[in-house]
């Protein structure tokens, strides 16, 4: 066992804190602005982001994001993912995208943006000014499956079902840009997803038949 | 009525026995489904427990006043005061507590809560830090515990004087964590006098008390809704300390409180599966059959005793000997997980026994037929072999050499045991209406196995019904009770009562039918929504029209478990994994994994490949990649998310087969949980081992593990 002095230590709670919040704080007000700039750009003349008295962003902006077809402006802080957004400041909320890791590493969390499926936990709201979502809902409803959507249906490409809607939609990427995707570009383009209860086989299955039946429109 | 209904035989099976989809697929892939993390009530409030990240300390002042000044905080609590000691590094690291409108918010109110601790040096995080001369007793009760001997060490040391290969050698593994990739967490809605608790738990029925017991309700006052979870693997059985939290802070603000842990939370205090230290002394004669073992086993449940089964796992060795005993760290407790010891055990043995086999001469898969003693084996051993072409496969009895371009390509083989069937405490209720909807209804939980679309399967069999003209309700501790969903026993408690239920339906049914068409109760056949007495040609009546017989009154009947419907005795099953190891970084690639297991009636063919396939995968993950990693001087956890604690992706997939034991003659139910996770690893490893002769003796085979096994064998 390597030495160690035997002294007392005080530490924070939670150790040496290194979020993304706690970055744009450390880094100056000055700083922490102008990563915000960009965002507050576009975003809607309502903006009410303002440093409060410790030196923190407060206050909330507004953002206007086409989700699942539909115009929404939706009030949120300058540091709220899109994940949040969505599961959190939406009434009725999406809670079709799941909340997994929070840290961009198993895909749970993973929407269209524009067509390109992103991790929404990645994302903050506020810089997607204009930019259209798609979540699972808007794939499909339990009445009206998208391919991938009955695919997986018939497949069993989902059993606990948390990691189903990030597989779905990065699915439907995958198909959008790929019309007849061979095995290993279905594991590559699905890569960025994770699933515990051990659904890949299936999962891959179904992407092959949902690629099979809609000719690659993704849908 | 006979009392006692049976399952049809296989071949007539209409829908058991097939592969069909599941009921809750389309709410799962639309997003539609709710799970506990997505409850949203009108005025809930999001919870948030703040924790200390190093193991032991003393909490030497806490000041809250600062989350409270945070805006939209409206609960602060402390949960440890000054002068408090924090034993271990899990739920005992909880030191406060935060309620707030929004997320963000209580992650403010958890950030500005200012704690100041004295750390204990050492953290006692490591088996060898526990066991140093002078450590300081963890708990109060020393490091060790459950010391236990069997069987005589020095009998077994002559038998080995006869044996001709004599070997021992020390396996390794490390704490293992569930990952279920819903966290632990609960919303609890209590208006003062009674509650709905929205759990993500294995065990809805059995969550009820506990929940009364914290919100001081009696139970009857409760009702706990669990109708999807993502995942549980044995860590979500009782509510935990931050269910109780939960159920203070709802009592505090009369508010609906959503507490889920984050997923660092989740890896620090939610559960893991313990890790093992094991010593093998033992030998085998001429034959291969194992004449003396000698096992000595530290299980690392951290303050929990963790688990390992009997020595000799699984093979037979009539002189042997073991001293087990628990070492504790200052960790969280092991919790189940699935087959809670076996895989553990199964890596030492079937490690053990493979090195055994080599070191003779001899054909591993030849010294397992020895030294087992059921048939079963030795013919899943045979399914296996052939289905992996080790017949075909240069070496068999000495490991390979590395090709020009530094890979080799191996073989290895494992055995797995589970308990067959279920237990008493699963009731059904079957309730049919006169216009034809038939209603199934149990407490039970789906962790995603799909109990709920067994619920309504056994029902729509007996009636002759499509799957579709079922409506199961499950999750729901209003509805009649169910048994918590561990050691694989769900189904096998399960599916009896829907069976005996579903027999009474029938018969209710039939009882209508006798002044109408003539035939006796037990005389008729359901068939694709008709009936007709029993080898009469034309199918007389629809099921709506049967249905319609029950006047203004509708058909209700309970049923409850039998054994005599659910396998006992034990379960079997052989794994066998291909690999590929690139000997000049150590990169392991796993290409084919083929399983089989004796399911007794596949109920679903497709639930079961699923389920089978996941524990290969599982158990894949295991070898491969995960470990629960502390740094031994600071103490704090570095494999606290999933860029740092790995488990397997789409890329590390292999080709994955599941080969159902047609020949499995039970005609009975039994689960499927356990067994299939227990030997994939113990078979990647013997496939290193049996490719370029590298043994790996502790989890995980990273690449580093793998070029230093090689180094050894050089």
């Amino acid at each position: 066992m390597a030495k160690r002095p035997r002294e007392p230590r005080e530490s924070d709670p939670q150790g040496p804190d290194l979020s993304r919040r706690s970055f744009l704080v450390s880094a100056g007000s000055a700083a922490a602005g102008s990563v915000l700039a960009g965002g507050l750009a576009g975003a809607a003349t309502a903006a009410e982001a303002q440093e409060s008295t410790d030196g923190r962003l407060a206050g909330l902006v507004n953002v206007r994001l086409k989700i699942n077809g539909e115009q929404r402006t939706v009030a949120v802080e300058p540091r709220t993912t899109l994940l949040s957004t969505l599961r959190h400041r939406l009434d009725p909320a999406l809670t079709g995208t799941k909340e997994v890791c929070d840290r961009g590493n198993c895909g749970a969390c993973t929407v269209l943006v524009d067509g390109r499926p992103v991790y929404s936990c990645l994302q903050l709201a506020c810089t997607l000014e204009g930019s259209e979502i798609t979540t699972v809902e808007g794939l499909g409803s339990p009445d009206d499956m998208s391919d991938v959507q009955q695919a997986f249906c018939d497949k069993d490409a989902s059993m606990c079902g948390f990691c189903t809607p990030g597989f779905v939609v990065a699915t439907t990427a995958c198909l959008a840009k790929h019309a007849a995707p061979d095995d290993a570009t279905i594991r590559h383009e699905l890569s960025g997803n994770l699933c515990r209860c051990g659904t890949y086989p299936h999962i891959f299955e179904a992407a092959a038949s949902a690629a099979s039946k809609s000719g690659g429109r993704g849908r | 009525m006979s009392p006692t209904p049976k399952w049809k035989p296989r071949g007539e099976m209409t829908l058991l026995n097939t592969g069909y989809a599941r009921l809750d697929g389309p709410d799962k892939v639309t997003g539609r489904a709710v799970y506990s993390h997505d409850v949203r009530l009108p005025r809930q409030v999001y919870a948030r427990l703040v924790l200390h990240s190093y193991p032991r300390a003393e909490l030497t002042s806490l000041d809250l006043e600062p989350a409270r000044r945070i805006p939209g905080v409206v609960l602060v609590e402390a949960q440890k005061a000054a002068g408090d000691e924090l034993v271990y590094l899990g739920d005992d690291s909880i030191v406060a507590y935060v309620a707030a409108e929004t997320p963000e918010a209580a992650k403010d109110a958890a950030r500005a809560v200012r704690a100041a601790f004295r750390d204990h040096y050492p953290p006692m995080v490591t088996r060898e830090q526990s066991l140093s001369p002078g450590a300081p007793s963890i708990t109060g009760r020393g490091n060790t515990s459950g010391a236990r001997d069997r069987g005589d060490e020095a009998a077994v040391d002559s038998a080995l004087e006869g044996a001709a290969v004599v070997v021992e050698q020390v396996y390794e593994l490390p704490i293992q964590h569930h990952v279920c990739l819903e966290t632990h967490g609960h919303v609890v809605d209590y208006d003062g006098e009674s509650a709905t608790c929205y759990a993500s738990t294995q065990a809805v029925s059995g969550s009820v008390d506990e929940f009364a017991r914290n919100l001081g309700l009696p139970a009857d006052k409760v009702r706990v809704l669990t109708p999807v979870m993502g995942g549980g693997f044995g860590a979500k059985f009782g509510i935990g300390l931050e269910g109780a939290i939960c159920c203070l802070i709802a009592k505090k603000l009369l508010r609906p409180v959503h507490l889920m842990l984050d997923r660092p939370q989740e890896f620090q205090m939610a559960g893991n599966r313990s890790g093992t230290w094991v010593r093998m002394r033992g030998g085998i004669d001429a034959q291969g059959r194992l004449v003396g073992q000698f096992a000595e086993v530290d299980r690392l449940g951290g303050t929990g005793g963790g688990a390992f089964p009997l020595m000799p796992y699984i093979y037979a060795c009539e002189t042997n000997a073991a001293r087990t005993r628990s070492v504790h760290t200052a960790l969280d407790s092991n919790r189940a997980m699935r087959a809670p010891g076996h895989p553990q055990a199964s890596f030492a043995q079937e490690s053990f026994l493979d090195e055994l086999a080599y070191a003779a001469g001899l054909d591993p898969v030849e010294v397992r037929k020895v030294n087992v003693e059921s048939d079963v084996y030795r013919r899943h051993l045979d399914v296996v072999a052939d289905a992996i072409g080790w017949d075909a496969h240069p070496n068999r009895t000495a490991p390979g050499e590395a090709g020009a371009d530094g890979w080799a390509e191996g073989i290895g083989f494992g055995l797995a045991t589970w308990r067959a069937g279920g237990r008493p405490g699963c009731e059904v209720e079957v309730r049919i209406t006169p216009d034809g909807a038939v209603t199934s209804s149990c407490a039970v939980q789906d962790l995603g196995t799909g109990s709920r679309t067994l619920v309504a399967a056994i029902i729509a069999e007996e009636l002759g019904l499509p799957l579709s003209a079922v409506t199961a309700r499950i999750g729901d501790s209003d509805l009649p009770p169910s048994v918590g969903s561990g050691g694989s026993v769900t189904t096998g408690a399960l599916a009896p009562a829907l069976k005996v239920a579903a027999h009474r339906a029938r018969e209710a049914l039939e009882q209508r039918l006798v002044p109408v068409l003539g035939a006796e109760v037990g005389d008729y056949e359901w068939v694709r929504g008709r009936v007709r007495v029993a080898g009469e040609g034309d199918m007389t009546m629809s099921f709506g029209e049967v249905c319609a017989l029950l006047g203004n009154q509708p058909l209700s009947v309970r049923g409850e478990y039998d054994g005599s419907l659910d396998a006992d005795g034990s379960l079997h099953g052989a794994q066998a994994a291909r690999v590929r190891v690139d000997t000049l970084t150590g990169r392991v690639e796993v290409l084919d994994m083929v399983a089989t297991h004796d399911q007794g009636i596949p109920l679903n063919r497709l639930a079961l490949t699923s389920q089978i396939n996941g524990g290969m995968i599982q158990a894949l993950s295991y070898g491969l990649l995960e470990e629960r990693v502390l740094d031994a001087e600071m103490g704090w956890l570095l494999s606290d998310n999933l860029e740092s604690y790995k488990i397997a992706g789409p890329k590390e997939m292999p080709r994955l087969r599941v080969i159902l034991d047609e020949d499995d003659g039970r005609n009975l139910a039994t689960g499927m949980a356990e067994a299939p996770v227990i030997p994939g690893h113990s078979a990647i490893a013997n496939a290193i081992f049996n490719a370029c002769g590298a043994r790996l003796r502790s989890l995980p085979f990273t690449p580093d593990r793998v070029l230093a096994a090689l180094a050894e064998r050089a």
